[in-house]
């Protein structure tokens, strides 16, 4: 059977990707170098762990989706998961754009299968799937392209209320978790989920920094997450800013791994406008 | 600090309620409609271009009221947000005109751009309180 050996939660934000093309040219923002350092036991961390599939929990933010059809959930099953264009183009400016993250869609469709039919999360499946910054602009930190896993795409509307509760958010790692270990193969696989943290980018509140909020998430998320889960919606968008409703995503991510796990990795900082933190957890081989 | 420089904003509150934030729901979702759809065809290059050449002609395609049209123009950035303009959408305008986040929230918060990129991150503190 298949089996999760690990789960990775992970900050996103556009200007996170556009510092890294600066830094890649020799140009780093000096807010930004603290994540790129940062971030650099995560990538050699991934290269040991090299898992044979990725599942990505993460949310679009009108990138590919629009409001003619805004799914609450939605998986991506694809051969290849391409970048948005957000309105300034494909990245790296002036370089030749990142290639397309790999997909696997007997991996994909088999998950589909499951997460329909025995879970009951009824996802919207998606055969054509543009990826903007909530997964394009951490990537190059973590991984060198050619990108070294197909990856398996699960979208979470956080752009409109209602959002989806953070126990369903739970309840979707647990029927992760259930799925990948029915599937039919030996495959070794890391689920990562990533937004947030605190942020928000609008009204007189913009750019409202809670790192304190952020290191409570953290320290909690591993042996504590029943906590993290009851604490409402609001109170993490009152206290971190309304964009930190996504650490949500976060729960989908720790309720697929068992309580077994070792925290391997931790890393906090806040660069600009948006909390960015790093967490990396381990399966017992 | 200079005599004509942007004062310090007062620290974020930690409430919900505007003009601290828009929360964005499926009301303003139904009333923005229109204007979100304009927004976003801008993340296609040939739109881009078509709506730098001539903004009125590009706007008549997508079936904009006055008042949004208007919005528009004057690049009334709190005003589209208002008119149920998604940040997300609105943020493609921006980005067409090569402006960028933190132009919205500098008109957001009655500051300029390059103050309020200088003012953040405006930290505060607080966790939630144990049952």
């Amino acid at each position: 059977m298949a089996r999760i050996v690990g789960g990775l939660g992970i900050s996103h934000t556009p200007s996170m990707g556009l510092a890294f093309d600066a830094g890649m040219k020799g140009e780093w923002e000096p807010a930004w170098k603290p994540w790129f350092d940062g971030t650099r036991p995560v990538k050699e961390w991934l290269a040991d762990l090299a898992p044979d599939h990725i599942v990505c929990v993460y949310n679009d933010h009108l990138n590919h989706f629009t409001f003619e059809a805004y799914p609450t959930f939605a998986i991506g099953v694809a051969d290849a998961f391409p970048q948005a264009d957000e309105g300034w183009g494909p990245r790296p400016a002036g370089g030749p754009p990142f290639p397309p993250v790999p997909g696997d869609t007997d991996f994909a469709w088999a998950l589909t299968e499951h997460l329909i039919r025995t879970e009951s999360f009824d996802l919207t499946v998606c055969q054509e799937l543009a990826l903007d910054h909530g997964v394009y602009s951490w990537l190059p930190y973590i991984a060198d392209a050619p990108w070294p896993a197909p990856m398996t795409p699960i979208a979470v509307n956080m752009i409109r209320h209602p959002i989806p509760t953070a126990q369903r958010l739970r309840d979707l790692g647990a029927a992760i978790r259930r799925a990948v270990e029915n599937l039919e193969s030996d495959a070794r696989v890391l689920v990562i989920a990533t937004g947030g943290m605190s942020h928000q980018i609008s009204g007189t509140r913009f750019g409202i920094a809670n790192e304190d909020l952020d290191r409570y998430f953290l320290a909690n998320l591993k042996d504590n997450m029943p906590a993290l889960v009851d604490l409402p919606q609001t109170e993490w968008m009152r206290l971190g800013g309304t964009e930190a409703a996504e650490l949500g995503i976060w729960f989908a991510m720790r309720a697929a791994l068992s309580d077994r796990i070792d925290e391997i990795y931790r890393y906090q900082v806040f660069p600009k406008i948006t909390g960015c933190g790093v967490i990396a957890f381990q399966e017992p081989s | 600090m200079p005599a004509d420089a942007t004062p310090p904003l007062q620290s974020p509150g930690f409430d919900l309620d505007e003009p601290g934030t828009y929360l964005y729901s499926g009301r303003a979702s139904t009333r923005g409609f229109r204007l979100n759809r304009f927004a976003l065809s801008l993340t296609k290059p040939a739109n881009r271009e078509a709506f730098l050449a001539d903004e009125a002609a590009y706007m008549a395609g997508y079936d904009l009221s006055e008042d949004e049209t208007a919005l528009v123009r004057a690049r009334d950035w709190t005003g589209l947000l208002k008119a149920g303009g998604h940040l997300q959408a609105i943020l493609k305008l921006a980005a067409t005109l090569g402006l960028n986040l933190y132009h919205i929230g500098a008109h957001n918060t009655g500051t300029d751009a390059d103050s309020l990129y200088a003012m953040c991150p405006r930290g505060v503190s607080a966790t939630p309180e144990p049952e």
